[in-house]
């Protein structure tokens, strides 16, 4: 393997470089203008979380006003020291981002966008419209009770000490579970939702940390620039934020603070440097707004992932050694010895319409622990659509289905997976962009025990418990034949190596079921023959199993029960040999030679 | 006469994976030749750099006598090579007729079109059956007709086919084989990639052997099939 080329080396200095000299020159002509620089970066940030966890939200503006008028209004009006006035602010910001989130984030994409535009208009005009606590449209200065030295207290360290700690934030959480499961949602929200990730919470928590920092950089701005009007607060504003964010990439964090960095040094040296100089450009007022878009299209344009990408991707830190623990194979609740036969799942008269398509009718069977089960039957039989309701990802149109005797049809899929029953996909489903190892990982989220006070104090069980999920996802690739492939990106992989790592990743969750839906499509008869050993391995470890497969030889091989079915509809079940003699299922399904 | 296709020391790479590492072959005109490999042997990278759809980082690619190393798709396409892609990548939310008129995109001969969906009818009468029914409600076997009828309204010189049989029941499996067979006798070379190595080299004329990104074996199906080393590695004992 050969490292990057020289040039290839070089490049994330050609864009930090002239980055930094650039806010150097700005700064030192004017130190005025480091507050507004450090400001700008922090709502960077603020809006890179959002988009990190694919939200398109426009909210940052709202936020940033409700944050500097109500640590204004509460440092003036009510007398308290901005010690306490910014931390209120920044938790009223919190409160009012967890009401409006709850039917706002139901929403997607533009629609999201719309949404929390006009979220940002309407505190505005209630900023308007409440003339005797805001100032209103005069906006808040001496005239209305806001006397600028009261209000201008804060100190440029404070800024720095804030933008430090929430660089230290961003940089603990990013290679924590938390952002492991940011990166995951944000690549395939349904395969990470079927890993146990709750990825409405996670969005919800995306659009709390926005709010609260967009607040924070708000109360600062009150208490930097000394008044506040509404008009600081408009559209252009929730755009400029969203720009240093799309500039810096929404992949990795610290492109933010680049994008906000250049975005807010570039006008200003365009307009105060350049125009002073330049007589023409003194009477083009527009230029810096031009060249602020053009600076923003070129980056879209030939930087899809911002300017974060020039340093790459994310790549395995150190070495992984692989331990192989006690139960690397097995699942969570070991069962070698009790593998008692009892039922497992239940799945009792299950249909499912789509429209005016029935793609299940009435099915009904049990699968036993420490079985291995085979779906069989046509395309287009429902075999996929039947593991999409156990795992929860849709529920059934009726019936019941029964996990250790609870009623689980109405569960979301993340507590379906920590319940213990997790799959693989037809259709690939790794999150692609994300290493080998990553993945399998991603795998491990409901067992690592780890939260954000941990990641924030970087404790001794943080480091812990992700060096024993690397060294036991690295063992189960060793196990499946892949560590050569661990810092490779998933989506690199040859089909068939793509869905080992499949098969890998669920199998770090510990289930006690696990359902593979064509383990074997893409594979030869030698890999499937080896597939097939791995399998019956499985089972002997104490894993119980439901296969959906074509290669009837596999089926018939590692069966202990088959179930055939047609058209939506169970046409027979039985042992592999009772199956393939069945007249129905010959007709259907396997041909006669 | 100069082969239909020439593969000269193909080289694919992605990021650090060298996939394709110097393959050569030929493909002649009114053939089936079977590629077989491993998993990660480098076949669909073969195909993929064969239509343009990754840029080979080495070697050059010569069809009906002239370079299209490097080509754009459409290009290749307008050529007249046509590949079907691994997984059918068929558009759900149109018509299975839509479908296959898109696949017509870059003909000229626009009064020749219809004649030919008329032939995909025939070669598929369950597609005829369906002809307004969206894509996307096709179970899997039908999805992998449309693909492959899709490709052959653009009246391919050489189809390229990746796994057309993968996750197909039994039965129709056998279908799409006797269809390959069906496409070749009107004329139409194919190069086929299979894991289901036996009944690929069933039909094929001859065959490559791909192992990690090289040509480990070439030669005719039928030695191949009797071939101890392909038996070893790919048809097992059965």
């Amino acid at each position: 393997m050969s490292g990057p080329s020289p040039l290839r080396r070089l490049l994330p200095w050609a864009v930090v470089v002239p980055i930094v000299a650039l806010d150097l020159f700005i700064v030192v002509r004017n130190p005025g203008d480091l507050d507004r620089l450090l400001i700008n970066m922090i709502l960077a940030l603020s809006a890179f979380v959002t988009l990190h966890a694919k939200l398109l939200s426009l909210a940052n503006a709202g936020f940033m006003a409700i944050g500097a008028y109500a640590s204004a209004i509460i440092a003036i009006k009510l007398g308290m020291p901005i010690a306490v006035s910014i931390p209120a602010a920044v938790l009223l910001c919190g409160a009012v981002a967890l009401v409006i989130g709850m039917p706002v984030l139901k929403l997607k994409d533009v629609y999201l966008a719309i949404c929390t535009l006009g979220f940002g208009e309407m505190v505005r005009v209630l900023i308007i419209l409440t003339p005797g606590l805001t100032g209103g449209p005069t906006g808040a200065n001496l005239s209305t009770g806001f006397p600028y030295e009261a209000m201008k207290q804060t100190k440029t360290w404070m800024l720095v000490a804030l933008l430090a700690f929430l660089a230290y934030l961003f940089w603990a959480i990013s290679r924590s579970r938390i952002g492991r499961a940011f990166r995951a949602l944000r690549e395939n929200p349904q395969a990470a939702s079927t890993m146990g990730i709750d990825i409405v919470a996670y969005r919800r928590m995306a659009f709390l940390m926005s709010a609260m920092i967009a607040g924070a950089a708000g109360a600062f701005y009150a208490h930097s620039v000394g008044s506040l009007d509404n008009s600081d607060f408009k559209f252009n504003r929730a755009l400029d934020i969203l720009s240093y964010a799309v500039l810096g990439g929404s992949g990795r964090w610290f492109g933010s603070l680049l994008g906000g960095g250049f975005l807010t040094a570039l006008p200003i040296l365009l307009r105060e440097v350049l125009g002073a100089s330049v007589g023409f450009l003194k009477n083009f007022a527009q230029l810096p707004n031009i060249i602020n878009g053009l600076a923003l299209l070129l980056v879209v344009i030939f930087l899809p992932g911002g300017l974060a990408s020039v340093f790459g991707a994310r790549h395995g830190r150190r070495r992984t050694e692989s331990a192989a623990g006690p139960g690397l194979l097995s699942p969570d609740k070991p069962a070698a010895a009790a593998v008692s036969g009892e039922p497992l799942l239940a799945l009792e008269d299950i249909s499912r319409h789509f429209g005016g398509l029935d793609a299940l009718s009435k099915v009904g069977f049990t699968i036993k622990e420490g079985m291995i089960l085979g779906l069989i039957g046509p395309n287009g039989a429902g075999k996929t659509t039947l593991i999409n309701l156990i795992s929860g990802l849709f529920p059934p149109s009726s019936g019941r289905i029964v996990w250790q005797g609870e009623d689980i049809q109405h569960r979301p899929a993340h507590r379906v997976a920590r319940a213990g029953i997790a799959r693989t996909y037809q259709n690939i489903q790794l999150f692609r962009d994300m290493t080998v190892l990553e993945n399998v990982i991603v795998g491990r989220h409901t067992h690592i025990r780890t939260h954000l006070l941990t990641t924030l104090l970087q404790s001794p069980r943080e480091r812990r418990e992700e060096r024993n999920a690397r060294a036991e996802a690295m063992a189960l690739l060793e196990r499946l034949g892949l560590d050569g492939l661990a810092g490779e990106h998933a989506g690199n992989l040859s089909y068939g190596d793509q869905r080992r790592v499949e098969i890998a990743r669920a199998l770090a969750m510990h289930p006690r079921l696990l359902l593979l839906d064509e383990p074997a499509a893409g594979m030869n008869e030698i890999e499937t023959e080896r597939l097939g050993e791995f399998i019956v391995d499985l089972k002997q470890h104490g894993y119980t199993l439901l296969i959906v497969e074509h290669h009837m030889d596999l089926i018939m091989k590692i069966c202990d029960e088959i179930v055939v079915l047609n058209f939506g509809r169970k046409i027979a079940q039985g042992t592999p040999a009772l199956v393939s003699r069945d007249e129905q299922v010959l007709e259907a399904y396997l041909g006669r030679d | 006469m100069a082969a239909l296709l020439e593969v000269k020391d193909l080289e694919v790479r992605y990021g650090s994976i060298e996939a394709v590492c110097g393959v050569s072959f030929q493909v002649e005109q009114g053939q089936i030749l079977t590629i077989i490999g491993a998993n990660g042997a480098g076949k669909s990278s073969t195909l993929l750099a064969l239509s343009g759809l990754v840029r080979p980082s080495g070697g050059t690619i010569r069809f009906r006598g002239e370079d299209i190393t490097g080509l754009r798709t459409d290009r290749i396409v307008r050529s007249g090579l046509v590949q079907v892609p691994e997984g059918r990548a068929i558009l759900n939310p149109l018509s299975v007729e839509e479908n296959l008129e898109l696949g017509a995109w870059t003909r000229k001969d626009r009064k020749a079109v219809r004649p030919s969906m008329e032939k995909v009818y025939a070669l598929f009468p369950a597609l005829a059956s369906r002809s307004r029914q969206l894509a996307g409600s096709l179970s899997g076997g039908e999805q992998q007709m449309l693909a492959i009828g899709r490709a052959l309204m653009a009246e391919p010189r050489l189809l390229i086919l990746d796994e057309p049989s993968m996750g197909l029941a039994p039965l129709l499996v056998k279908t799409i084989f006797d269809t390959i067979v069906a496409i070749t006798r009107v004329g139409t070379t194919v190069l086929l990639v299979e894991q289901n190595a036996r009944q690929a080299l069933r039909i094929s004329d001859r065959a490559i052997v791909l192992s990690h990104g090289r040509v480990l074996l070439q030669g005719p199906s039928a030695e191949l099939l009797e071939d101890p080393v392909v038996i070893e590695a790919f048809l097992g004992k059965s």
